[in-house]
């Protein structure tokens, strides 16, 4: 019933390299016809958009109806129509797909749509100065696009998520360029993207840093094409002669005249190429695959054609079929290529002969034990690449037969494999028409791949997948309740507002049972919600809401739905303070200044935290506002603070006494902080006594702000000792601290003369043994020494010591009579003189 | 604060290699700046360069296209890249500097491209800021999450100076949340944390963020079924409330000491270059790794030519010896230490045979790192010695010890008001005067108010904001009696029972020179005679027996008799958590909510009730 695999090969360079051409769908009469239309693919078996070509001329007639507007289609590769819609935005200079199948229109204007497959859209743009000037051209990839401005400049957008465009380097073109395109961020070693723009005859190569001229003497091209891998170009001369190059121009690969291919008409339309290795390029009606050293393959088909690049081969819509070419597979190669000897084949063919119950089977299996292993991995893989259950089922069963011969084999692959293609073959059914091939597959992995299930709405085969490979079906989920939330409006409107209610309350029952039967605990409700709210279901979004868990999820929904309270609540819950500031900041805009404040002062102890965080946001950013904040909730002493803080910010003598008088008042009105009122009154009035002393001094000498104590010793230090103790009288300085500072201030100035003076005033509050312990610290030994005389008997003798009067020390222990102390002393003595001369006082004694 | 997390882990460092967290925050620096293509000129924060400095080198920062550095500072930048990227915490002050400088070149008609990487995660605030001030479209906004930052092999730290002010202060828990995030981190490499015990208000707002399901949110998605962590036994937060009385203690050990008199900050102090490079040892290729740079340094401008100086143990083994060691045990050990050296030096020189020699000249590259490691520490203590000596130094010690025994507290508050009087530092004179409020429960309010007034008029009025802050809840560690009735219905809840705890946490030890070796063992000996309440509450956790009496003292009587005898087997072992059984009512008695939350995880549901295994040694 199945063909041989072989059938669809086709031979290149002397027979040892393969091409098959896999028929994938048959598509007849379900697409019109392409060569009116401009058309972008999806890679990894993914959909085509088209749109009509304006540049083309049609002919009007019952079978193609009018396009008046502009209108974009999608069909899957099986024909399927997707998705229509039209476009009524400025004109749209290109249009492509990002990774996840969402189809991305760019117009003239700069801006650009995001569209799934189910016709939702997000709108970007990229920025004012793009639009002024005008796009003429794109290149888009799977995870972001290159816009060509009319100043002939280029853009970057990376992303889909509405960045701001990064302005690659100037290339300084003088007129569009011939042809050009991009080689995507993760092709690059740079990882940044690379654009390749044909100019005059040579190419330059553009980063966001640098303009490089590549100086060739070929061009013009006109087109340029670089391989899946990023690592290889082909580009068409304008002669016609296809040359193929390594990216970086050093090495030429190969060189095609495309001018010879028979049975060819016109220009070539598309250079894509096959896998990294050849190149297919098409014209109406005919396909041609160059290889690697120039030989050809041709393909015919009825009508015009497009072909999608894929990073295994490429897959080209004819107007009957859908093919893939590709090269075959290494696995397939050794088992199927007629004559081929190796372990895998024999392994294949002994299988069959044990099926026939032919006794060759033993002896094919015995003549290739020592690489049995291999030969059964080798058909697990070459399961893998066939296209027809029949022959991926043969081929598994020749490795399970293989395998009853092996002591030991891991069987993961097997039994994976076996999982993978039942997966396959469920998606590439034409109904879904998603012809991944096992490379692919492996490469865009399965989670992927059930986001592309969901995309298309199809939530059953997702779930069914999912579980069947063990993912967690969060994901399929959350897209289902999404679009059962769009899907049930219908039902649930029209018949009153009860009819609603109730409605929404089945909808949220329907959807939080089928997550928790489903375990798919980890999905947002939020996200759902906000879905809710986006198509107008208000009550509906607060009930689902209410089962999120995430405040970050939950927050934004709540202040956009304006539930301002509720929203700053659970914000504060979350402990997260980014949270906190964004709903606050968020408030703070909307609402008016006193509703505002009302809303956190209301709050009570729980708003605690986001009004503290407030205060801290407004202290450095919004003074006065926070002094309104302060005011309105009768916080008198954190007025006061605010107060005393811009005192000490203030450069002005004036401004600063204002702010001190005005935290003096406040903190008056509070009746537990007459210590700080008094205190605060002080201040005030230390700052004009320092100003009138500024003034007595002619401004020569600065008072203004210093502490009590660092004008009373201004004014000493710059004798003005009358005026020191108006101020200490004035201040009600203690004593002691006075006699303190007095001394310090004195020896700082060595005035030794009034520190005796002063000394000699009155019985010092403090004694005299800070004197001398000051004076010596401060250097001035001998000016030390007449106070010793002054201390307590029993210390004298250690300050002497500590003047460097040994003699003296000495002395007083003799006068003392105490003996023990000399002793101690000598110990300590310096040189033999001191000691001496302690020694002699030693024996006079007693 | 920022420590918290870090005593924590110290218990069980055998068992985790911290560090696979500098490689993870080194590998996420240099993925953040690479994301910028090209030359760059980077702008730093200051207060991120130290803990940087601790990850990375300027090496790895130029290997990675940072062609110059410069301090975020107020005032215009002159760069010579296109690339500016800047380097900073979420704060409103650094934002507008940023603007300030991007409207600058806006104004000289520059074009730049600006990346504001924000640590440790992007900040609605600064988007605003920067919304405000009009510059919001031209800045790329990314984030760099530089988390928990190992100091040593058991200490981790989030590094934050001002971690402190913005909960205590200010009332910003974005700290609490940061440590939480971080703390997630730390479970997804080890596993979630299996019981969560603690004590205090803030220490509960972190224990409830962990502990909620929904932290999820931060950690990868797909880590859906983390396993309890077989390495780490319990999480112990506690918030610095907790244990207000220590940080206004003087420190007593070594590394205390060079904190309190020199000051270490991220690890590094700043020291006269003189201590650090010999001109002797200058060729030697040792003193490359002992005094390495931080990442910052070249553009430090140098004052009085010092030099900062990483103090580390991994370079540095007399480091490790010294820095607990209680300062008056130093200048033995650093003399022991010169002693050994000496011997070393002179029984190698007496080598007679080839081999002899040959091994001692292997030996000598170790010698000389060991030589320089001695010279550095004996400067250091020199340097600290005149410190000690000061008359202040010794009387505010003095108060410290009266006040902890709570002897003759109104004498010692005349003793603080005299020294107000002969001008001490503020702040030696604010450590004691908290210490003397929080121990006596209180001051008199005349005699409050009387000495409030004594330091605005010495130190100036400027500082009435700091006071009033020192004062209120939920700090309030200077309170009168009686309080004013307006904030009395807040406080009561937070006074705090130290003369109770003394008992029955023992506090205070006898600190008699003598016995001061003995008790070695007992972390008592840090602070002569002291131990910290945050260290006895661990102990109340984690190692109970420590609590109720000396390991040294009972072992005494053995390891007397059998001289040889190792001194460890005097130290208390660790046990399995049990939470805070036998020590409830004592915990329960200091303000704050007590923690003790046993995580069920379906892995380990089973066994919840029963105490968890323990594979410490």
């Amino acid at each position: 019933m199945d063909e041989h695999p072989t059938t669809s090969w086709q031979a290149m360079q002397d027979g040892n390299v393969f091409y098959r051409r896999q028929h994938l769908y048959n598509i007849s009469g379900k697409l019109p016809d392409l060569s009116d239309f401009i058309i972008a693919g999806c890679r990894y078996g993914g959909p085509i958009a088209i749109m009509r070509d304006t540049s083309k001329i049609v002919t009007l007639n019952r079978a193609a109806p009018a396009l008046s507007k502009s209108q974009v289609q999608v069909y899957s590769p099986a024909g399927e129509a997707l998705l229509l819609f039209s476009w009524d935005q400025g004109k749209i200079v290109r249009f492509g797909w990002a990774l996840d199948e969402r189809l991305i229109l760019l117009n003239e204007e700069g801006v650009y749509r995001i569209y799934d497959l189910q016709g939702e859209y997000q709108q970007h743009s990229l920025g004012a100065e793009a639009a002024e000037v005008g796009i003429i051209d794109a290149r888009i990839h799977d995870n972001g696009l290159v816009a060509l401005t009319s100043a002939l400049t280029l853009l970057e957008v990376k992303n889909w998520e509405g960045g701001r465009p990064l302005t690659l380097a100037n290339p300084s073109l003088s007129e569009p360029p011939h042809a050009w395109a991009i080689i995507p961020p993760d092709l690059n070693i740079s990882r940044h993207v690379e654009v390749l723009l044909s100019v005059e005859s040579t190419i330059f190569t553009v980063d966001n840093l640098e303009s490089i001229d590549q100086r060739l003497s070929r061009g013009p091209f006109t087109h340029i094409s670089p391989s899946p891998n990023g690592k290889s170009l082909a580009l068409l001369t304008f002669t016609g002669t296809l040359w193929v190059v390594s990216t970086d121009f050093q090495r030429s690969m190969a060189e095609f005249e495309t001018n010879n291919v028979v049975g060819a008409e016109g220009f070539v339309k598309q250079i894509e190429w096959c896998g990294n290795d050849a190149i297919l390029l098409t014209w109406d009606g005919l396909a041609v695959l160059v290889g690697p050293f120039g030989d050809t393959l041709q393909y015919f088909y009825t009508g015009s054609l497009f072909a999608v690049t894929e990073t295994d081969g490429v897959r080209v819509m004819g107007p009957e079929v859908c093919d893939l070419l590709q090269k075959v597979p290494a696995s397939t190669l050794s088992i199927f290529r007629p004559g081929s000897t190796s372990p895998s084949a024999i392994l294949y063919d002994a299988w069959e002969s044990f099926n026939n119950r032919s006794p060759k089977a033993d002896e094919s299996i015995r003549s290739i034990k020592p690489e049995l292993a291999k030969a059964v991995d080798e058909c697990i893989e070459a399961a893998g690449q066939e296209w027809e259950p029949y022959w991926q089922r043969r081929l598994l069963n020749a490795a399970k037969f293989g395998r009853g011969y092996l002591d030991f084999h891991n069987p993961v692959d097997f039994v994976n494999m076996g999982q993978t293609l039942k997966v396959l073959n469920a998606v590439r059914f034409y109904e879904i028409g998603i012809p991944l091939t096992y490379s692919q597959y492996n490469y865009t992995s399965p989670s992927h791949l059930i986001t592309r299930l969901t995309s298309r709405n199809l939530h059953l085969l997702a779930l069914r997948v999912s579980s069947f490979l063990n993912l967690r079906p969060d994901v399929v989920l959350k897209h289902w309740a999404c679009a059962k939330i769009a899907r049930t409006r219908p039902s649930a409107t029209g018949t009153g507002k009860d009819v609603e209610l109730t409605g929404d309350d089945e909808v949220c029952k329907m959807i939080v049972e089928k997550f928790e039967q489903l375990g798919g605990t980890d999905v947002s409700y939020a996200d759902i919600a906000k879905r809710a709210w986006e198509i107008g279901r208000i009550s509906l979004a607060t009930k689902l809401l209410d089962h999120e868990t995430k405040a970050s999820d939950q927050v934004p929904l709540l202040l956009t739905m304006k539930e301002d309270r509720l929203a700053l609540n659970k914000a504060v819950d979350s402990g997260d303070t980014d949270m906190v500031y964004y709903v606050l900041l968020h408030l703070h805009k909307r609402l008016p200044l006193g509703s505002f404040f009302r809303l956190i002062e209301d709050g009570g102890d729980n708003l605690a935290p986001a009004r503290r965080l407030l205060e801290v946001y407004a202290r450095e950013q919004d003074r006065e506002m926070l002094r309104d904040f302060y005011y309105s909730d009768d916080r008198r002493v954190e007025s006061a603070v605010l107060s005393l803080d811009e005192a000490s910010r203030a450069t002005d003598q004036t401004a600063k006494l204002t702010s001190v008088k005005t935290a003096q008042k406040f903190f008056s009105e509070d009746k537990d902080r007459n210590f700080e009122a008094k205190m605060m009154d002080e201040n005030a009035r230390l700052l004009t006594l320092q100003q009138q002393l500024e003034k007595e001094t002619d401004g020569k000498i600065s008072f203004f702000g210093l502490s009590v104590n660092d004008t009373i010793r201004q004014c000493l230090v710059n004798s003005l000792s009358k005026r020191a103790d108006k101020v200490k009288t004035e201040f009600r300085v203690p004593d002691k601290r006075f006699w303190y500072l007095k001394l310090h201030s004195l020896t700082e100035v060595r005035d030794f003369e009034g520190l005796d003076a002063f000394s000699k005033s009155k019985r010092s509050p403090i004694g005299y043994e800070p004197f001398v312990r000051h004076l010596v610290e401060k250097g001035h030994a001998k000016e030390a020494i007449p106070y010793v005389s002054r201390c307590d008997s029993p210390k004298k003798a250690d300050l002497y010591v500590e003047c460097g009067e040994w003699r003296l020390a000495g002395k007083e222990c003799k006068d003392r009579g105490d003996k023990a102390k000399l002793e101690e002393i000598r110990k300590k003595c310096p040189n033999s003189m001191i000691l001496r001369e302690l020694d002699q006082i030693a024996s006079t004694m007693k | 604060m920022a420590d918290r997390g870090a005593q924590n882990d110290a218990v069980s460092a055998n068992a985790l290699d911290m560090n696979i967290l500098r490689e993870i925050a080194k590998k996420s620096l240099v993925d953040a700046l690479n994301s910028v293509n090209g030359a760059k000129t980077l702008v730093l924060d200051a207060s991120i360069a130290g803990p940087l400095g601790l990850v990375t080198e300027v090496s790895l920062l130029k290997h990675h296209g940072v062609d110059k550095m410069f301090w975020l500072e107020p005032g215009p930048l002159t760069a010579t890249t296109t690339n500016i990227v800047y380097l900073s915490r979420p704060s409103v002050k650094l934002t507008k500097i940023i603007a300030d400088q991007i409207k600058r070149h806006g104004r000289e008609s520059q074009k730049r491209n600006y990346t504001l990487i924000l640590v440790p995660r992007p900040s609605t605030l600064v988007s605003r800021i920067l919304e405000e001030e009009g510059v919001l479209g031209e800045v790329n906004i990314s984030a760099y999450n530089l988390q928990f930052i190992p100091l040593a092999d058991d200490v981790i730290s989030l590094e934050r100076d001002n971690a402190f002010k913005e909960l205590w202060v200010d009332g910003d828990e974005t700290m609490i949340y940061d440590s939480a995030q971080a703390l997630i981190s730390l479970q997804n490499l080890y596993g979630t944390f299996p019981r969560i015990v603690g004590k205090g208000h803030l220490a509960s707002r972190l224990a409830a963020l962990l502990a909620k399901p929904a932290s999820k949110a931060s950690g990868p998605s797909s880590s859906d079924s983390l396993l309890a962590s077989p390495v780490i036994d319990s999480l112990i937060v506690f918030d610095r409330r907790v244990d207000m009385i220590t940080p206004f203690l003087t420190q007593l050990t070594y590394e205390g000491l060079v904190d309190e008199l020199i000051g270490i900050r991220n690890s590094h102090v700043e020291l006269p270059v003189s201590l650090l490079t010999p001109a002797s040892a200058q060729t030697t290729p040792n003193t490359a790794s002992t005094s390495q740079q931080p990442s910052a340094a070249p553009i430090i401008v140098k004052k009085e030519s010092k030099k900062k100086h990483h103090l580390t143990t991994l370079t540095d083994p007399l480091f490790a010896e010294l820095r607990d060691l209680n300062f008056s045990a130093v200048g033995r050990r650093l003399n022991k230490v010169a002693h050994r050296l000496d011997e070393d030096y002179k029984t190698n020189l007496q080598s007679k045979t080839v081999a002899q020699l040959r091994d001692f000249v292997g030996k000598l590259g170790g010698l000389q790192t060991e030589h320089q490691a001695l010279r550095l520490h004996t400067g250091l203590s020199e340097m600290l010695l005149p410190f000690t000596r000061t008359e202040q130094f010794n009387k505010s010690l003095e108060i410290q010890q009266n006040l902890l025994a709570s002897y003759e507290a109104n004498s010692q508050i005349a003793a603080i008001e005299e020294m107000i009087s002969q001008g001490a530092e503020l702040q030696v004179i604010l450590r004691l005067l908290c210490l003397a409020s929080i121990t006596t429960g209180g001051i008199k309010t005349k005699v409050l108010e009387n000495l409030k007034r004594e330091i605005l008029q010495s130190y100036g009025y400027e500082y009435l904001p700091l006071l009033l802050s020192l004062a209120t809840p939920p700090l309030g560690v200077l309170l009168s009696t009686p309080l004013p009735p307006s904030t009395a219905a807040t406080i009561p809840t937070s006074k705090y029972p130290y003369a109770a705890l003394r008992k029955s946490l023992r506090l205070l030890i006898d600190d008699n020179p003598e016995a001061l070796e003995e008790v070695e063992n007992d972390i008592s000996y840090v602070y002569s005679g002291y131990a910290p309440i945050s260290i006895r509450l661990v102990q109340c956790i984690a190692q109970k027996g420590g609590v109720l009496s000396n390991p040294a003292e009972k072992e005494k009587g053995p390891s007397e008799a059998n001289a040889g005898a190792p001194k460890t087997s005097g130290k208390v072992h660790a046990h399995p958590i049990v939470g805070w059984k036998g020590f409830e009512d004592v915990v329960e008695a200091i303000p704050g909510e007590t923690i003790d939350i046993v995580l069920n995880h379906p892995e380990r549901g089973a066994s919840s009730g029963l105490p968890i295994t323990n594979i410490r040694k």
